[in-house]
């Protein structure tokens, strides 16, 4: 794994993610003081957010992805996949997007900058 | 038990589960046991009507059969990912039925250990977590609690631990059918089982990969007793050519009635003091009705797998009950469970299961024909619902309940015949029927585990 902002951290392949899932990045990989949800939309498209619901303790890469948003596998709440936006309670405070690019099938991570 | 009780002689019925109790204690007066030996008399062939409509005899039936016996849940082929679930009852308990990370099928009282609401309303699905739309305490695929939320105003005793959701204790499967008890210490669910496997298997077991579930669950709900309709798919065949008798001519080849070889048969009636009953006609020619299974099915080889006496028995035609209230009937696959619902009413929870080597027009074939007789749409089901909802519509009025019912038929012929197993009487019998309320009453007069006195 190569870090730098020019380039991000490559931390997995799409392949990896199946459609309407997601997957855990470990901080230690990104280095922020959340581990972050990698986290695939039905039409392909991958986005990242902070794995940790802002509600309670639970995880959104376990979470349900669907039409541009993540569902918190506890409580249902409910945030954008492409901004972190909280869409539904009982969560009530945003989660935090960082920006993520696919390049010939590889996942690349810019943790801590937002998505352009 | 991890309660902090002073020692007591009272029964621990707060004990069933072993969940933490604090001081509660409940009074014995909760439950009085009621001596029920003299409501059935299964050698003179009577049964006393009561055992059909009092409340207090249901209660003891939920504590002391539905909860120490073996109990149906669901069929194995229900269950593929970890986080399949199926929401069911055990009595009057409901249950989640589900497959773990470890994809070991588990079962969990469907109760929150917060104020009790259900954690799963669905009838069936796909989860990675069991949450409470009370107050939100969710629980993973083992139960365990996960999240309780604003956790940090809870005392320092409390621990996510205690309160995960209550386990099924004991599940086991036979060919596919799962089953669950209470019971932490139950018989093997083959030995509890006995010879009524054998008849199973006639039906569970003709080739190497099994069966498999085609088509949802039907539920209809009845009037009736759980035990009337239990008892019938033990125990009678008698009813068929009265009850059925339009279906019957309606389903001839010719529209104008049965030959009269089809009506006056002969066969055979399985019972055992397990409370489980099988009755079939036995005929070197008895085959699938659907004449697209009977088509594919090679009796033949089915013969070397099974045995000629299963393949001209209870391979086909006939009916059975696996106490207490699990049936099926081999002709067209439908496996039942009759949910009691209050000593008036139960729900009919039935399941089509196909062989899963049949190709899938014979498979198709299979549920149409079981559509077309059985379940809520079936010719000859409403046949049966309507007998039942009779009986029970009746059952209150003060004459009527004290007159006993006639279960004579057959009195004295089981025997050990040479060919099937256990104890077997004629086609046309209640020997099962007597075996049937024989285990009822050992099992009400008996205490069931959660009833032994703490020291």
């Amino acid at each position: 794994m190569s870090t730098g902002s020019s380039t991000g951290i490559r931390v997995a392949s799409a392949d990896d993610i199946p459609e309407g899932e997601g997957i855990e990045i470990p901080r230690d990989v990104t280095g922020t003081d959340d581990d972050i949800a990698l986290l695939k939309d039905e039409d392909g498209s991958v986005y990242a957010l902070n794995n940790t619901c802002t509600h309670e303790v639970a995880s959104l890469a376990d979470g349900w992805v669907e039409g541009g948003k993540v569902e918190c596998p506890l409580h249902s709440s409910k945030f954008c996949l492409k901004t972190g936006a909280v869409e539904g309670l009982p969560a009530t405070k945003d989660s935090v997007a960082h920006r993520v690019e696919v390049r010939e099938g590889e996942v690349f991570l810019y943790p801590g900058e937002r998505p352009a | 038990m991890t309660t902090t009780s002073e020692p007591t002689s009272e029964p621990c019925i707060t004990g069933a589960t072993g969940s933490p109790a604090g001081a509660l204690r409940r009074p014995a007066e909760l439950f009085q046991p009621m001596d029920v030996s003299g409501l059935v008399d299964a050698e003179g062939g009577y049964v006393d009507r009561a055992i059909f409509t009092d409340q207090t005899l249901y209660q003891q039936e939920l504590r002391r059969i539905f909860a120490p016996s073996w109990l149906f849940l669901a069929h194995a082929d229900q269950f593929h990912k970890p986080g399949d679930f199926f929401t069911t009852f055990m009595g009057e308990d409901p249950v989640i039925v589900t497959m773990n990370k470890k994809r070991e099928v588990k079962a969990f009282l469907n109760n929150c250990r917060h104020r009790g609401a259900r954690v799963c309303r669905a009838d069936y699905g796909q989860t990675r977590n069991f949450t409470c739309t009370y107050h939100g305490w969710s629980y993973d695929l083992d139960g365990q609690l996960v999240s309780a939320p604003n956790q940090a105003a809870y005392p320092d005793t409390f621990s996510m631990a205690d309160w995960g959701l209550v386990e099924v204790p004991r599940i086991e499967t036979y060919h596919g059918l799962i089953f669950g008890t209470w019971n932490p210490n139950p018989l093997p669910l083959r030995e509890a089982l006995g010879d009524m496997a054998w008849y199973m298997d006639a039906m569970l077991d003709h080739d190497e990969q099994g069966t498999e579930v085609i088509g949802g669950v039907h539920k209809w709900v009845l009037e009736g007793n759980w035990k009337l309709s239990a008892e019938q798919f033990a125990t009678d065949w008698y009813h068929v050519n009265m009850s059925h008798a339009s279906a019957l001519m309606v389903m001839s080849p010719t529209g104008k009635g049965p030959k009269d070889e089809i009506v006056h048969r002969s066969g055979r009636q399985f019972s055992n003091e397990l409370g489980h009953g099988a009755g079939f006609p036995v005929h070197p020619k008895n085959r699938f009705d659907a004449r697209t299974v009977h088509q594919h099915v090679d009796y033949a080889a089915l013969r070397e797998r099974l045995g000629d006496a299963r393949v001209e028995g209870p391979l086909t035609n006939g009916h059975a009950t696996v106490f207490p209230n699990f049936s099926y009937l081999p002709v067209n696959g439908s496996i039942r469970i009759w949910h009691p619902k209050g000593p008036d009413k139960m729900e009919v929870w039935a399941w089509t299961i196909v062989d899963k080597s049949w190709p899938d027009e014979v498979k198709e074939a299979q549920r149409l024909y079981n559509l077309r007789t059985f379940g809520p749409s079936g010719i000859f089901e409403q046949d049966d619902g309507e007998n039942w909802s009779e009986v029970q519509a009746i059952s209150h009025g003060f004459i009527t309940n004290g007159v006993p019912l006639n279960y004579q038929m057959g009195l004295g012929s089981e025997k050990h015949d040479g060919t099937y197993p256990g104890d077997t009487s004629e086609l046309y019998s209640d020997a099962a029927g007597r075996a049937f309320y024989q285990r009822w009453k050992t099992l009400m007069s008996t205490p069931a585990w959660h009833e032994e006195t703490s020291k």
